[in-house]
């Protein structure tokens, strides 16, 4: 019972993670076709932010608040300098952005050094859940990620800005028709989903190693997430987290994590077989 | 034959005689350097036999150069197995191919294309650095193999000892040299065209009659297991390997040789490997964490500046003196 | 009629609420000249899509040569038999015309005629080393044509073969298909009446998804409610 229980919230805990990461991947990859491989880095600067607030003896909290910020100024750049002159030259995305990646991995290295970068929780101590005891900070994670994807799914569905993206990512030219600015909600909604990828990172930093290179575990398995389950709906975001997240927090109690990552490849590969448009594809489009 | 082809040809005998000759002016030490950058030429060059025909970029092709070194690294340090050498090669490309086709054919027959493959060949590199790690039983973990004798082949009346560095390189030139002009014959001939063809518009020639996935998948098998083929040669060269030689950098280094040295002609990319190299190892002795930030500003570099590859200049030049010339 | 080489009974085709295609028969003898018109949203190239395998009909079966050919891929397809033009000129941009005719003529076992033959037959001999994507649109049109006929099929299918093309190149165009005729089943699917009046070959009239009529183009030329459906209006 105890050792189900402790498997779940653990799934739970990554799927969180993953949600989150995987949510600007299908915002850029899956609605907007763009291809950014530069991704993962909005999760290491998301972390080494609250590193940094940490380091100069700021509270974690102030950090994790910073972290989305900062994130989303660096896909706003990003967007503006790079990627906005790429968007019919997928190939041409795919190199640039993987050239930013290790253009900011290395200067994130410059600027704090070799080695792995200590972050503590915001919280010690662990919670008598009955069932289990499990890490305070773990559950903190998982409210924060479920309170954020809600506000996410609200502010998509229920406000006028979330409508003009949805109607951008559904008819660029209609929309373009009816006068809706295109290109700046393009540029909103990326760096929107580069702000909680960085949020993400602050969230995960006291829990993972904290690297310039941690990025790209994160890349692999956000685009898993968004080719799983299917790219354009938060339903197929979900599916896809569920099933990447869920399996390999199962395998890792059984075998190695690098066996682990291998056998959940496999498994995305073979569900691209099966069901090209992913686990919930075709019914959104 | 065409002006392209002709003008290839020029460049792939100036090449080889540049080969022949510098054995004549260089020591041992710099014929070995040439050597081991050449079959990372080769492998360049077995990227660019998928990347450039078909349009789709393989962006974890370590993954198979690292499997076909840990194989043969494994086969000849086995002790037991006869003709090592020979079966390391063997097992080393068939290893590669094995692994192209498995994911290939998921992919291609799933009707991916394009990025999504991209990634998913990225994601496989970074799962093969992993268990190249974390498999310490058998891959020697981080520190890797070490030891591995030179290739020595006795087969069949035939001797190869690889021992000496003169013996090594002109085996290896001649391996790179033999291999890039059937890859070239490949690309211009039949198989070429067709992949052209389904680059162009792949429903247009599945209505035609051709079976697309399984070309592209082939094309797919035949990359990766000369990347295989590389990687095999350079850990017998090099005596060891580490999981480096199957990571996310090698596959970024080959992909930057590549587009460099300009994709689709598959001399280029082994220029562009050779040219590469021999500036990173000038950066490295500088401050080795200089040289990943300077191959991303190379995308970067590529992608706004030179799309075709370094050797475009010089097409590029010739456009503007015809365009200058008086109309005729 | 001779045998039929393809038999498509009772198709009919909706997608979602909407009837595309209602209760449709139809046949093409071996080596028979075919012609499908009607107006634009009649169905023609949902007719078009379903004969060729390509779309499934909700109801009835297609028969190519005796045996279904529907959901194969497309490669299994042209390797019965069955070409296609499409109605978009989509030749490989890449390529020369003559390399586009040799990936043709590659794609099946069965290619009756050599590159040289095709590139005279759709007169495209003189700029056989130009790249396919900087010919004119009539060019392209009649390559794509070329490389139909390379993959020897026992059946073409024409989508809107003189889309964009001049007069006296649509007359061209009828007249290679006359030339061809008896060669191998054709079906062309139009609506430029002047062509297919060149034609002069079994016509089938498809309105608002339905047959209207079918026979003879003379005939149907002359009939009153073809005329009132479609001709009078042009």
């Amino acid at each position: 019972m105890e050792f189900a229980a402790v498997t779940t919230l653990n799934a739970l805990t990554l799927i969180s993670i993953l949600l989150l990461v995987g949510l600007g991947l299908a915002i850029s990859f899956g609605l907007m076709n763009v291809t950014n491989l530069a991704h993962g880095e909005f999760v290491t600067i998301g972390a080494f932010t609250v590193y940094f607030v940490q380091s100069l003896g700021g509270s974690f909290w102030f950090g994790l608040l910073a972290a989305p910020v900062v994130g989303g100024l660096v896909g706003m750049v990003l967007e503006y300098a790079v990627i906005r002159h790429l968007y019919s030259r997928p190939m041409s995305t795919i190199l640039a952005t993987w050239g930013i990646s290790l253009v900011l991995q290395q200067s994130l290295e410059l600027a704090f050094g070799l080695g792995a970068k200590p972050v503590s929780p915001p919280v010690e101590g662990t919670v008598d859940l009955i069932v289990a005891v499990y890490p305070a900070y773990r559950l903190i994670l998982i409210g924060i990620a479920a309170a954020t994807l809600t506000a996410v799914i609200l502010l998509v569905n229920r406000t006028s800005f979330g409508l003009d993206i949805r109607t951008v990512i559904q008819n660029r030219e209609m929309a373009e028709g009816v006068g809706i600015n295109t290109r700046r909600s393009y540029a909103i909604a990326f760096a929107f989903g580069a702000a909680i990828a960085g949020l993400a990172g602050g969230l995960v930093a006291p829990l993972a190693i904290v690297l310039p290179q941690m990025g790209v575990n994160y890349l692999a398995n956000a685009f898993f997430v968004v080719i799983v389950g299917g790219a354009g709906s938060i339903a197929g975001l979900l599916a896809g987290s569920v099933f990447v997240g869920g399996l390999t927090s199962i395998l890792n109690y059984q075998i190695s994590p690098s066996l682990a990552q291998a056998l959940v490849l496999l498994a995305a590969i073979i569900v691209v077989r099966l069901r090209p448009n992913g686990l919930l594809g075709g019914a959104f489009r | 034959m065409t002006e392209r082809d002709r003008n290839w040809l020029t460049l792939f005998a100036t090449g080889l005689i540049l080969l022949i000759v510098y054995p004549f002016f260089a020591d041992g030490y710099q014929l070995t350097v040439i050597r081991d950058a050449l079959i990372f030429g080769l492998f360049a060059a077995s990227l660019d036999f998928f990347w450039g025909r078909t349009g789709i970029l393989c962006f974890g092709h370590a993954a198979f150069f690292g499997l076909g070194g840990y194989v043969m690294a494994l086969i000849t340090l086995n002790g037991s197995v006869p003709l090592a050498g020979l079966v390391g090669l063997l097992g080393a490309i068939a290893a590669a191919a094995l692994l192209a086709a498995v994911i290939g054919y998921f992919l291609f027959f799933g009707g991916i294309r394009g990025s999504y493959f991209t990634i998913v060949t990225l994601a496989t590199g970074v799962i093969c650095q992993q268990a190249a790690i974390s498999w310490s039983s058998v891959t020697g973990g981080d520190s890797g193999l070490i030891g591995i004798p030179p290739l020595e082949i006795d087969f069949a009346g035939i001797r190869i000892d690889l021992g000496q560095d003169l013996a090594s390189y002109v085996f290896i030139s001649i391996i790179v040299a033999i291999v890039v002009l059937l890859l070239w014959q490949l690309s211009r001939g039949r198989w070429g065209k067709v992949l052209t063809a389904i680059q162009d518009n792949e429903v247009r020639a599945a209505a035609l009659g051709h079976n697309a996935s399984l070309r592209l998948l082939l094309t797919f098998v035949v990359s990766a297991a000369i990347a295989g083929l590389a990687g095999a040669l350079y850990v017998c060269m090099a005596g060891l390997i580490a999981p480096d030689l199957s990571g996310l950098l090698l596959s970024t280094e080959v992909t930057v040789w590549v587009a460099v040295g300009g994709r689709g002609t598959l001399l280029g990319p082994v220029v562009g490997a050779l040219v590469i190299q021999r500036a990173q190892q000038e950066i490295s002795s500088f401050n080795p964490s200089l040289w990943p930030l300077i191959l991303g500003l190379l995308f970067i570099v590529i992608v706004f500046a030179l799309p075709d590859g370094v050797l475009s200049i010089f097409s590029r030049l010739k456009a503007i003196f015809r365009k200058t010339e008086p109309a005729r | 009629m001779s045998q039929a080489l393809l038999k498509a009974s009772g198709i009919g085709v909706r997608f979602g609420g909407l009837k595309a295609l209602d209760g449709i028969d139809y046949a093409v003898g071996e080596r028979e000249l075919s012609c499908i018109i009607g107006p634009n949203g009649a169905g023609k190239s949902t007719f078009l899509n379903v004969l060729t395998g390509t779309l499934r009909p909700s109801q009835g079966s297609v028969l190519f040569a005796g045996t279904s050919i529907t959901g194969l891929g497309l490669n299994r397809i042209a390797r019965l038999g069955v070409a296609r033009k499409f109605q978009i000129p989509s030749v490989f941009p890449s390529l020369s015309v003559e390399e586009n005719l040799d990936v043709a003529r590659w794609g099946t076992a069965s290619a009756a005629r050599s590159t040289k033959e095709l590139l005279e037959l759709v007169q495209l001999d003189r700029v056989a080393g130009k790249l396919a994507g900087e010919l004119a649109h009539g060019q392209k049109q009649w390559l794509e044509i070329g490389m139909a006929i390379a993959i020897g099929p026992k059946l073409l299918l024409l989508d809107e073969p003189t889309a964009g093309m001049t007069p006296q190149e649509t007359l061209a165009t009828a007249e290679l298909l006359l030339r061809l005729k008896g060669e191998f089943s054709i079906v062309a699917v139009e609506h430029d009446i002047r062509f297919v009046r060149a034609l002069d070959c079994e016509t089938l009239v498809l309105h608002q998804g339905r047959k209207l009529r079918s026979g003879p183009f003379r005939e149907i030329e002359a009939d009153e409610t073809v005329r009132n459906v479609y001709l009078g209006r042009r």
